[in-house]
């Protein structure tokens, strides 16, 4: 099975679980890191086909992270979804500025995250 | 100006004279300014009374002078009159001759006895040294009048020979005598009034001169003395005005100096104590604002530091509730496969109280933020309908789980609205939530219509209604502290103080209108286009 590659980045191991769990169920291929920093350096070696990626991470946080990748000609057309605090207002329009392809609001249901993944990055 | 060329003038002798020394000098003199005043005044009134009395000195030694001349010249004047009437006994006595009548040798006897008084009275007032020669006049009168007494006897006798004889003969020699004597007389009293004369108008002269000096030097004196005491205490005074007018644009450092031992003196001293005072309080002033502003700042870092704590915090938290929801989601989904049918139900639970978790975890963030003044609008374009849409897409599965009709309707033709969509969903989700909380049967209804450049949010709900003394609080029975709201309606107190000051946020407001038992409607305007958002 060689189905499109999906990156998350997100440094909760319960969370990537989900994904892992979420995406078993579809032919897309899952990469992990565990921190901003990781997860650039995985980008940039493997060229996943889409990136999740959370907005706060140790070491570098998913905002920067997204402008790094933004800024490498590697990587700067992979959709890249960025998933935000429904409390802090503002982090929406951090992540659109960053240079984010969409946002999803934690807590997100599985549901709506798989939906925006196929909206950007079909699965056949 | 006057006063300028006048200070002008007062300044180049203060500075470039010894004037400038003396003032100083009475400056420190060590006695009130009464005593200072009083005593030029008296300097003054005993400079007039000075004057004065030589004034009068001078008017009675004139006087008495003047009397003398006068005196002299009634000396004069009689010893004239002794030439006349001596040259009158001569003319008489060549009349009787000639007339050989009684009449004309009475005239010569009468003659006689005025030449005699006239010489007793300038006898009576003449010096001793012109006594010899009024002595020597007598006895030649006596033997003349003797001489006269014969002729007259003669002439009566007809002996007018004998008569001439004696009268040229031995008369007119004697008259001759006493006319020379009395030009000598009136010769010596002329030269005594003459000098009398000189010495007056030299007198004159010198008094004249003296009481000119002594008035030009009283009044050098008065005005100097004015001068000096003026100036000893206008100068602390305009010191005084320059000190203060430091002081006033608040230039605490500056004394003032002033040479006075007097009562000016004592009130520079007084400025210069407030002076100083001045400038402690000020320096204590200073320092602390600058310890306020230095708590300022650790309260504003604290304040920032609790920001982000809540932010983290908010993150913190939801991380483990989305791993929560996720896997029930996952489950319920049956990405695991099936699960028996009885664990829906408590799945189902999980889940709908990890969202009110979420909502309340939410809640009291966006409090805080409020509370701190923190809260912001992230204004942008939005659509009424897509608002409506979530806020019923989030909710219908709970009506539906009451059992409950649920309407939602958007007035048609509302145009592109201007906002934060993302806390006006969250304002009508927390309005609609309530109102299916509190309602058991019946329906919930939400309205959207357009007035203008305004536009009206309504929710409905047949519920329990609220009693009318809760009316006026449910919106601030949080802030001043009633918990009873909380309890009241379950925690959704939050809610309503939220929803109340993102529509405040938004510049319009909310309402409600209720009856108990018959349901309650809330109702929220805000404008069509928000402007820019403003602080809670």
């Amino acid at each position: 099975m060689t189905g499109k590659t999906v990156l998350c980045v997100e440094d909760n191991a319960f969370n990537r679980k989900i994904v892992r769990d979420l995406l078993a169920t579809t032919s897309y291929r899952l990469i992990e890191a565990s921190d901003g920093e990781m997860g650039v350096a995985t980008a940039l070696r493997e060229t996943p086909d889409l990136i999740l990626i959370d907005i706060q991470m140790p070491k570098l946080n998913g905002l920067e992270a997204t402008r790094m990748l933004r800024a490498d000609s590697k990587t700067a057309h992979i959709p890249i979804i960025v998933i935000t605090s429904f409390a802090l207002s503002g982090d929406e329009k951090k992540a659109m500025d960053a240079g984010a392809s969409a946002y999803i609001a934690k807590p997100y249901s599985p549901r709506e995250l798989l939906a925006q993944i196929h909206k950007l990055l079909p699965e056949a | 100006m006057a006063f300028d060329q006048g200070r002008g003038i007062a300044h180049f002798l203060l500075t470039r004279s010894p004037l400038g020394l003396l003032v100083r000098w009475v400056a420190e003199v060590r006695a009130s300014v009464h005593i200072k005043l009083l005593f030029a005044f008296f300097f003054i009134t005993l400079l007039i009374i000075i004057t004065g009395m030589l004034s009068l000195y001078a008017v009675f030694t004139m006087d008495r002078q003047s009397r003398l001349l006068n005196q002299a010249h009634e000396q004069v004047n009689w010893s004239r009159q002794l030439q006349h009437s001596l040259a009158m006994q001569m003319n008489f006595t060549a009349l009787a001759m000639l007339q050989k009548q009684e009449a004309a040798i009475q005239k010569i006897l009468r003659e006689n006895n005025r030449f005699n008084s006239i010489i007793a009275r300038i006898e009576e007032t003449a010096p001793s040294d012109e006594h010899a020669v009024i002595q020597r006049i007598h006895t030649i009168q006596d033997e003349t009048m003797t001489m006269v007494a014969d002729i007259a006897d003669q002439i009566r006798d007809g002996k007018l020979n004998e008569a001439m004889t004696l009268e040229l003969g031995k008369g007119y020699s004697l008259y001759l005598q006493i006319g020379e004597l009395v030009d000598q007389i009136v010769k010596t009293e002329t030269g005594k009034m003459e000098n009398r004369r000189r010495s007056l108008d030299a007198f004159n002269h010198r008094a004249l001169i003296f009481m000119s000096s002594i008035i030009m030097a009283s009044i050098l004196l008065a005005l100097l003395l004015g001068f000096v005491i003026s100036w000893s205490f206008l100068l602390p005074i305009m010191q005084a005005h320059r000190f203060l007018s430091h002081v006033t644009e608040g230039d605490f450092s500056t004394t003032i100096t002033v040479p006075n031992r007097d009562e000016l003196g004592a009130l520079a001293d007084h400025m210069n104590r407030m002076s100083r005072e001045l400038d402690r309080l000020y320096k204590d002033q200073e320092q602390a604002a600058r310890d306020l502003q230095l708590v300022n700042r650790k309260l504003e870092l604290a304040s920032q530091a609790k920001s982000e704590f809540l932010a983290n915090m908010s993150h913190e938290l939801r991380t483990p509730m989305n791993a929560i929801l996720g896997f029930v989601e996952l489950i319920l989904d049956k990405i695991y496969g099936n699960f028996p049918p009885k664990l829906e139900e408590p799945l189902t639970d999980i889940q709908t109280n990890g969202k009110h978790l979420i909502r309340l975890i939410n809640d009291v963030l966006d409090l805080s933020k409020i509370e701190a003044g923190r809260m912001e609008l992230s204004l942008d374009e939005y659509v009424v309908q897509d608002v409506v849409d979530s806020v019923r897409d989030a909710l219908h599965s709970l009506a539906q789980q009451k059992g409950l009709g649920f309407i939602a309707t958007v007035q048609e033709g509302i145009p592109l609205a201007y906002g934060d969509a993302k806390r006006i969903t969250q304002c009508l989700i927390n309005l609609t939530g309530n109102a299916l909380k509190f309602t058991k049967e019946g329906q919930v209804e939400i309205r959207v219509e357009r007035e203008g450049e305004t536009l009206i949010y309504s929710v409905t709900d047949t519920g329990i209604g609220i009693s009318p003394d809760k009316v006026q609080t449910i919106f601030e029975g949080f802030r001043q502290g009633d918990a009873t709201i909380t309890r009241d309606f379950g925690g959704t107190g939050l809610g309503l103080i939220i929803t109340k000051t993102f529509i405040e946020m938004h510049g319009g407001r909310i309402w409600v209108k209720s009856e108990s038992g018959k349901g309650s409607t809330f109702f929220f305007s805000i404008p069509l286009r928000a402007h820019v958002g403003v602080a809670a």
